[in-house]
């Protein structure tokens, strides 16, 4: 396993908890991190992308007035965004396979399940410094590209065609599959 | 770079890797981790203060379900958003049988259509069942009696419910 430095990175927490954002930030910085800011919701978060430039924002799924898929969505395809490709790890106490799919659909990079701890964040900001994926424009879909392994062999049918105005089909996942993405 | 089905590839801006630094001091090596969850270990007596604000506040919920028992919705809403905080905290401070509850009663919330009696006693059950858990100071799987707990509340909840 490569140790890697995160002091220089500028990290965003986006959670309507106070308690959650304040366990995320002691985490980030036991880890060594030092710049971190937070966010009540999707909106005030945003708000907060145009002046402190962010290099991962964690960020919770249940918010209002703006949830965090609707903020991954505003920040990947918003025409006023300031940084359409920030990594985005959401945070979620949802784990069901529909529920993954949406956010995966909605352009975030990574999933940590919620009890979360600091080795699984830590594999999360591992897994986006070690695995930089191209970005996607398929449709409406705009992300990270959603095929985490590119199958070179493979003989299945183009998912990715779609009438305008879809979101085309990414990998489907099986319930197994979906845990790992939710466990690391 | 764009293919017949006009899906374009983009080369995103890889900032991350001229910003992080490979090992030397300060790098997260399992010593790190380690230190790093030894500080949420230390947080826990925070977060027995949460989740007693948390309890007050899922009762608040409860209490205005009771008085709405006619429209339920928008206050089973509120019971569920505050238990599925919970679900998401417990576990991080060793408190596992507080996410096992919330995670049971935001799955049997989920699964109410028309809310009767016994589904609101079923509510009020785990709620009650969490008071326990955190005033008993039950952290863990809350060894044998978590486990007569958890087979206690099963048995109640069956028999409101009438589900074998």
């Amino acid at each position: 396993m490569v140790d890697y430095n995160l002091e220089r990175l500028n990290f965003l927490i986006v959670d309507d908890n106070k308690h959650m954002r304040g366990l995320v930030i002691s985490i980030l910085h036991a880890l060594g991190a030092k710049n971190c800011i937070d966010a009540g919701d999707g909106a005030d978060a945003f708000k907060e992308l145009r002046h402190f430039p962010a290099d991962i924002i964690i960020c919770d799924w249940d918010m209002d007035p703006l949830d965090g898929l609707d903020f991954t969505r505003m920040v990947r395809t918003g025409s006023d965004s300031p940084n359409p490709f920030v990594p985005i790890i959401m945070l979620t106490g949802h784990t069901e396979m529909n529920r993954v799919v949406e956010a995966r659909d909605a352009g975030v990079h990574e999933f940590l399940a919620k009890p979360i701890s600091a080795k699984g964040l830590y594999s999360r900001i591992r897994s986006i410094i070690e695995r930089p994926r191209p970005f996607v424009r398929a449709g409406i879909y705009f992300g990270p590209d959603r095929r985490r392994a590119i199958s070179r062999t493979y003989m299945g049918k183009e998912r990715r065609k779609a009438p305008e105005g879809s979101i085309p089909d990414a990998e489907e996942l099986t319930q197994a599959e979906v845990e790992a993405l939710l466990n690391g | 770079m764009s293919d017949d089905n006009g899906v374009r590839v983009i080369k995103a801006p890889d900032t991350l890797s001229r910003k992080v630094i490979k090992g030397g001091p300060g790098a997260v090596d399992p010593a790190a981790l380690e230190r790093a969850e030894a500080v949420i270990a230390g947080m826990a007596d925070s977060y027995l203060d949460w989740v007693e604000e948390d309890l007050v506040k899922i009762q608040g919920a409860c209490d205005e379900l009771k008085a709405n028992k006619d429209k339920p919705k928008a206050f089973l809403d509120k019971v569920f958003g505050i238990a599925h905080d919970m679900k998401g905290q417990g576990g991080s401070f060793n408190y596992d049988l507080m996410t096992i509850l919330g995670n049971d009663l935001c799955r049997f919330i989920e699964s109410i259509d028309d809310m009767t009696d016994p589904d609101l006693e079923v509510i009020v059950l785990y709620i009650d069942t969490m008071k326990i858990v955190i005033s008993q100071r039950m952290s863990g799987d809350g060894g044998e009696e978590g486990r007569k707990i958890l087979s206690g509340l099963d048995l109640v909840f069956k028999k409101l419910t009438r589900k074998d």
